[in-house]
């Protein structure tokens, strides 16, 4: 008898070190996301920095849509390459093209989840930035966590504990901190063209928040890495295929002489190839995270992307944030703490599916 | 073509009424001609992954002795809401698999 409860006090302790391993590596993951997400704020400011970006005038504004339009398109074609690369060492790829070809039932929701993170969100978060402000884009965007939350919540019972509600509204409040008080002199209700900028910001937290949602219906039934780079596929397609020729073929802008002059322009390539790195591998950390902790933690977590971005902008800048970074830092570490407080054993099984069955 | 790995795992699991993660390792292996610790890996990680969303269950677990080290090895079953999203993605259609 002694022996047989010595086994088994073993395995409950094997057992228990089992469910932490995975929920760290769960926010282990979504921690990579916010680091890399941060740092691909400064190749991605750079960039406008350079030519031919840098020569089209602030108030241009369909011109910057138009040029985002391209930007986006070449960063995707260089994410696609990136993730190629991290799916040949992972031995992953025979695994890609078995997932991209399961259209019907299954790489649709990628496709879609595609059209979630890149037109509506990134379009939409260039909108708020071109209307109203970069500060007030920076905090619409922080909400996209409420929306996974909730989507997740409605369409698969994905369970959300109450301390982990608890630890993504601390994480929200923390990003607020840090870019709210920037917002009281941008907000402009006099200008025509403000409400543009309001729609903008609720498709950038609308469009991030389905993404996680979305996806995660295929990364239920296939494998994360293969999946990010099907969601990938997609954008280039999308951009390469639809957009940019509809673009090129009915209006102005010069798609084409855009398009060559950022590919012919070796700073303009160095930034994209160094933003494409850190996206590449955010979103592939991003995907992961979510088959482990769920799309609600994954993006609460992924959400201190707010203070890795100021990091790294300080860093290169030079310029030390404001004070009000500090209470922002504080908050969303403490938000962070808060969720991962939260028991391994209930992060183990993360939807109410009433199977009828106890996690042993 | 080969279903995707996490297609088959799910395949595999409802074709019975469970199996250890270890003959479901050894089937896998089999079916994409892999073999070695870092596939092994790999395949437990997708489970966990099936898991957690889930679509199976550990039904029961126990502490084995693999390559000298101790591992848990789980019993896994798919759970009902795992046959819906099986019906779903088109991995099983009215009682035959595609």
């Amino acid at each position: 008898m002694t022996t047989i409860a010595a086994v088994d006090s073993l395995r409950t302790a094997a057992l228990k070190a089992h469910y932490s391993r995975l929920q760290r590596w769960g926010f282990v993951w979504a921690l990579w996301t916010a680091v890399l997400w941060g740092a691909w704020y400064v190749p991605g400011t750079a960039l406008w920095y350079e030519k031919p970006y840098v020569d089209i005038p602030t108030d241009q504004m369909g011109l910057r849509l138009a040029a985002t339009a391209v930007m986006t398109w070449v960063h995707a074609i260089m994410v696609f390459v990136f993730l190629l690369l991290w799916n040949g060492v992972l031995g992953k790829i025979a695994d890609y093209g078995r997932t991209m070809v399961r259209f019907r039932r299954i790489s649709k929701w990628y496709a879609l989840a595609s059209l979630c993170g890149g037109p509506l969100a990134i379009f939409g978060s260039y909108m708020a930035m071109g209307f109203v402000g970069p500060v007030f884009a920076a905090v619409t965007s922080l909400f996209y966590p409420v929306v996974g939350a909730v989507v997740a919540r409605l369409w698969y019972k994905e369970k959300i504990t109450g301390r982990a509600a608890l630890g993504m509204a601390i994480i929200i409040l923390g990003g607020m901190a840090i870019y709210g008080p920037g917002l009281f002199g941008e907000l402009d209700i006099s200008s025509n063209h403000a409400w543009l900028g309001y729609v903008g910001g609720i498709m950038s937290a609308v469009g991030w928040g389905l993404e996680g949602a979305v996806a995660a219906r295929a990364i239920d039934v296939s494998d994360p890495d293969a999946g990010i780079q099907c969601r990938f596929s997609f954008e280039v397609l999308f951009w390469g295929l639809l957009i940019l020729p509809f673009l090129a073929i009915f209006t102005e802008f010069p798609i084409s002489s855009l398009i060559v002059d950022t590919v012919t322009h070796g700073r303009a390539m160095l930034w994209i190839i160094l933003a494409s790195a850190c996206h590449a591998y955010c979103y592939t950390a991003f995907y992961k995270s979510f088959s482990l902790i769920g799309v609600a933690r994954g993006e609460a977590i992924g959400n201190l992307y707010a203070i890795f971005a100021l990091i790294f902008i300080a860093m290169f800048t030079l310029q030390l944030p404001q004070w009000y970074f500090i209470i922002g830092l504080i908050l969303t570490v403490l938000g962070s703490f808060v969720m991962f407080s939260e028991p391994a054993e209930s992060v183990a099984q993360l939807r109410d599916t009433d199977t009828g069955f106890k996690t042993p | 073509m080969k279903l995707h790995q996490k297609g088959f795992l799910l395949v595999e699991l409802n074709s019975v009424a469970g199996l250890w993660d270890e003959d479901l390792i050894a089937r896998t292996l089999r079916e994409y001609g892999h073999s070695g610790e870092y596939w092994e890996n790999s395949i437990r990680v997708a489970l966990d992954e099936l898991a957690a969303a889930g679509l199976i269950i550990r039904l029961q677990s126990k502490l084995k002795n693999i390559r000298d080290k101790p591992m848990l090895t789980f019993f896994y079953a798919v759970t009902d809401f795992g046959k819906a999203r099986m019906m779903d993605t088109g991995l099983l259609t009215e009682g035959s698999v595609e």
